[in-house]
């Protein structure tokens, strides 16, 4: 098989999202198939939401009778981290066109933002065209994954919190990678005890948004003094 | 949940969605950002990483649960052994369920 490198290239980078979607893309849709979705509609939903944590939310928020309102508040708050990811990856979508750059950045998730922030920041060759190829095939596997889900429904019983643990060391995989300077580690450490406290005070996984950016200005604050001093 | 009450949920859900992943992009996209926003916006990788793990990893109405903790850290010697996100995620999978089984 001989596809183009920039082809081969976006897919090698996707694998390893495509494969950790898949895992818990299939209890995600097994979860919509008890909330009455049919697999087309969970691939639909996928493709468009793209949204592990919003998904899994809807249908356990469904399951138990909350009234439309309040979901729609609580899976759009937790889908509001979004609008970090989008910032930060601004400065590299600067030569691509606009319609790839609104393409590319309604395909973001927190995994696929991982690998192509790795690569912008540390390959110069990588562009907007294989970014969005990595969002696209990662985003086909999620939908495809859901709608199977759907369509196995309960006959499969898979223990959720396993599956789901493939993404949570996605996350730890994508946070060791980061530098380890002074100021990335008390960023990251000022994130962990906000969500503990937010959490605490019942905010659920609506405490990621507020805690990153509690992360963001203590790593700006270490940052600045460290200049100060050194100057 | 009735077809009306999912298509409202649907359509509202899905233009926050929307909003938040492209309106930050395309409105930065091509400017010239100062060093203090560029600045920022390098910290949202382990501010956002960090926050997510947490969340995945701490529920204070809960009991701490130790299968993950243990299965984290096993996950992240191979985060900095490998760089590999697969390996990680198929670690992690085995260590939690090993954990799960034993404990």
């Amino acid at each position: 098989m001989r596809a183009h490198p920039a082809v081969r290239q976006a897919l090698s980078a996707a694998l390893p999202v495509m494969l950790g979607y898949v895992t818990i893309g299939i209890p995600c849709g097994v979860m919509e198939a008890e909330v009455g979705l049919t697999p087309l509609m969970a691939f639909l939903l996928s493709a468009t939401f793209y949204s592990g944590a919003g998904q899994f939310m809807m249908s356990s928020l469904a399951l138990v009778g909350t009234p439309v309102a309040s979901m729609v508040a609580s899976v759009s708050l937790v889908s509001t981290r979004q609008l970090l990811y989008s910032a930060a990856l601004a400065p590299y979508l600067a030569g691509a066109s606009r319609p790839l750059a609104t393409l590319f950045a309604a395909t973001v998730t927190d995994e696929s933002f991982g690998v192509n922030l790795e690569r912008f920041a540390g390959n110069g060759s990588w562009d907007a065209v294989r970014a969005t190829m990595v969002n696209l095939a990662s985003m086909l596997s999620w939908a495809a994954a859901n709608a199977l889900g759907a369509l196995v429904g309960p006959v499969l019983a898979i223990p959720t919190a396993v599956m789901s643990f493939a993404m949570t060391s996605i996350f730890i995989c994508l946070l060791a990678t980061q530098g380890r300077t002074r100021r990335t580690v008390c960023c990251a450490a000022a994130s962990v005890v906000s969500v503990i406290l937010l959490k605490g005070l019942g905010l659920g996984s609506m405490s990621i948004l507020p805690a990153a950016l509690v992360g963001i200005i203590v790593g700006m604050v270490v940052g600045g003094s460290r200049e100060g001093r050194e100057a | 949940m009735s077809t009306g009450d999912f298509l409202v949920f649907y359509g509202s859900v899905l233009a926050v969605i929307l909003v938040c992943r492209c309106v930050p992009l395309l409105f930065l996209k091509g400017r010239e950002l100062s060093p203090r926003v560029s600045d920022a916006l390098g910290l949202i990788p382990p501010a956002a990483f960090a926050a997510l793990v947490a969340n995945d990893l701490f529920d204070p109405s809960v009991p701490l649960a130790w299968e993950p903790i243990v299965a984290s850290v096993a996950v992240l010697l191979v985060a900095v052994r490998t760089r590999s996100l697969i390996w990680c995620a198929l670690v992690g999978m085995g260590a939690y369920a090993l954990l799960a089984l034993v404990l």
